[in-house]
């Protein structure tokens, strides 16, 4: 199951570098143009791929744990929260929100607690980043 | 006496005050990190290398030096008092020095895992400088041939002693010298792969690259693990050791100290080999192999002493040629590329502020490190008590601070997040991510030397076997990857990954 995902993803890549680099002039071994490097070692991933993908039919591997969906959804989504917010609407709420959607990903997390040592912790990093070392960015939304 | 007055401009370098404070900083917060058990040197550094940019080159980089060999330090305490390794660097410290814990010796390891590091970090000191004029010397008269096949070495043997497996890392430098690729092409003014975003132009962030995988896709891994309960109920006392204790650690700290100053020099040596090593050494020639495990006072000194003197030394590939020998010292490179210096032989000659001044403040650091480690040693050991359910959430609004702050660009922060999210399917398919940071930081240079070589030559690769440098150089790469397909190579291995695990 490892290597066959990993192969997958492999292979997946070379693809992409192929079509991604399709327009690139290749050139020869004596005066190489910006697609040689990309599409030699592209071809190397691809093999590594294939070999991965194979090997995973010889030698079965270990059945890989489903992934702890609440940390995987919750924490990509906190920073995607403070992408989306920190022009818009300022450091302090971009910060509290992504620390507080972050927090929510673990089990141990303790509502009053986390929404504390939240405002605390975004307060210093407006005083530090804002304030301290000059950030271009707005503070609030206002 | 060159050497002589090399390092009396180092030491006036790492003297001046504020590389005095910026090192104090370095081995502070190096020495958190190392005690921290969520959190290791690769994302605080990587972490840190944005708030970097404003200062002078020789600051910025004493203070990231400084990091590294405090988490090292910091590591071995909570190895010795909570049987936790900080780092991967101390996991043989936890042995003997845990139980020399529980015998009530804890002060005692302590204090001499102390003077180990200490007594290591001053030879390598001298090692360091010893090997950088002549390496470097040579390394002048290098071409883009030798250029390239030292970079394949330098790539090769680091994929070796990592862990893991050897095919799945090498796929992972693959992986980086692509994503190094992405960016305008030097040479022809072509965009490769950037997708039409105008950022990607000038490259994806090095930082937000590195944080995304080791600062955010290591949350989402560690979270899907219980957590431990850490009970630290040592009492502390007698923090000198007794002549006693010193007559017998010093000799394992001198053979300790060699060991590690070697193998640090090799790539791929760095921080994890060199302990292991060290400890199997001592065992083997100890009169009485059958005190290790039971708080032999070797057991504590010779890896404490390996351990720092390989961290040191790792340095040299970085400062002399410009080859970083493990993940943490390719975010170095990245922190001199970040400051406009351009890695390789010739920073000796034209940044020796800034190499000698990190050499001198290696001791520098070594030496507040002794001083203001011992006394603190309850300072940090309550930093174990700081949540994981606190901690995770603020190192995660530091990495989108950081990437944010970079180029004041959200772009990078998404960047972070689809490297966070890749990370952790590397995580979950057990394939080591340290090895793409080699390829990102070593791509370029990589790819340029290969295109400059091969026009030289007129497309014939044969130059690479000719010229007798490069010729020895990738003799070398053949022979380590002969070795490591070797049956009986592979299943030691094996051994070796499984145990540090």
């Amino acid at each position: 199951m490892e290597d066959l995902l990993f192969g997958l993803f492999l292979a997946a890549l070379a693809v992409m570098v192929f079509v991604a680099t399709r327009k690139l002039q290749v050139g020869s071994a004596a005066d190489m143009g910006p697609g040689y490097f990309p599409q030699a070692i592209a071809w190397g991933m691809l093999v590594f791929g294939v070999f991965f993908i194979g090997k995973s039919f010889v030698i079965p591997g270990e059945t890989i744990l489903p992934p702890h969906w609440r940390a995987l959804i919750l924490i990509p989504l906190a920073v995607g929260v403070f992408a989306v917010l920190v022009m818009p609407a300022g450091l302090g709420l971009a910060s509290f929100l992504a620390m507080v959607l972050a927090s929510l990903a673990s089990k141990e997390t303790r509502l009053l607690e986390v929404i504390i040592f939240s405002a605390a912790i975004s307060a210093a990093s407006v005083l530090l980043f804002v304030k301290a070392l000059a950030m271009p960015v707005p503070i609030f939304p206002w | 006496m060159e050497l002589f007055d090399n390092l009396m401009l180092g030491f006036s370098t790492a003297l001046q005050w504020n590389n005095l404070l910026f090192c104090l900083l370095g081995v502070l917060i190096g020495t958190a990190i190392g005690v921290l058990p969520g959190i290791g040197p690769i994302p605080a550094i990587a972490l840190l290398l944005p708030f970097t940019f404003g200062m002078v080159p020789a600051t910025a980089f004493i203070m990231l030096a400084g990091i590294f060999y405090g988490a090292q330090y910091g590591g071995s305490t909570t190895a010795i008092l909570v049987n936790i390794p900080g780092e991967t660097s101390s996991v043989v410290t936890c042995l003997d020095g845990h139980q020399m814990a529980r015998q009530g010796r804890a002060g005692t390891a302590l204090a001499i895992a102390a003077i180990s590091s200490f007594f290591a970090g001053t030879v390598a000191t001298i090692v360091i400088a010893l090997l950088s004029t002549p390496l470097s010397k040579l390394a002048l008269r290098f071409t883009a041939v030798e250029f390239f096949s030292l970079m394949v070495l330098g790539l090769v043997a680091a994929v070796i002693l990592a862990h893991g497996s050897v095919l799945k890392s090498l796929a992972m430098v693959g992986l980086g010298l692509l994503i190094g690729v992405v960016g305008i092409d030097v040479n022809s003014g072509a965009a490769r792969m950037t997708f039409n975003i105008p950022e990607f132009a000038d490259g994806l962030g090095f930082v937000s690259v590195a944080m995304g995988f080791f600062g955010l896709a290591e949350i989402i891994s560690n979270l899907e693990k219980p957590s431990e309960r850490i009970i630290v109920s040592q009492k502390m006392k007698d923090l000198f050791p007794s002549m006693a204790d010193l007559k017998a650690s010093f000799p394992a700290m001198v053979r300790g100290t060699a060991i590690g100053s070697i193998l640090g020099v090799l790539p791929g040596g760095g921080a994890a080999l060199p302990p292991f090593t060290a400890y199997a050494v001592e065992k083997k020639i100890a009169k009485d192999p059958s005190r290790f495990g039971k708080g032999a006072i070797e057991g504590v000194a010779s890896p404490e002493a390996a351990n720092n003197a390989g961290a040191q030394t790792s340095f040299i590939p970085l400062l002399t040629l410009g080859i970083p020998s493990n993940a943490l010292m390719a975010l170095m490179i990245g922190a001199l590329m970040i400051q406009g210096i351009q890695p390789g032989p010739q920073i000796m000659t034209e940044q020796p502020e800034l190499v000698w001044g990190v050499i001198a403040s290696m001791w520098t650091g070594n030496l507040m490190l002794l001083v203001i480690n011992l006394p603190l040693v309850g300072v940090w050991v309550s930093l174990l008590k700081v949540p994981y359910r606190l901690l995770f959430p603020a190192i995660l609004l530091f990495c989108c601070i950081g990437a944010f702050g970079i180029n004041n660009s959200v772009v990078d922060v998404w960047l972070m997040l689809g490297c966070a999210v890749i990370g952790y399917f590397f995580n979950k398919v057990k394939v080591e991510t340290a090895p793409l940071l080699l390829g990102l930081v070593l791509g370029p240079q990589l790819e340029e030397n290969l295109r400059r070589a091969m026009l030289l030559s007129g497309g014939d690769a044969s130059v690479f076997f000719t010229r007798p440098i490069s010729a020895v150089l990738l003799g070398a790469v053949a022979i380590i990857l002969l070795v490591m397909m070797s049956p009986m190579v592979m299943r030691k291995r094996k051994e070796i990954v499984e145990s540090e695990e």
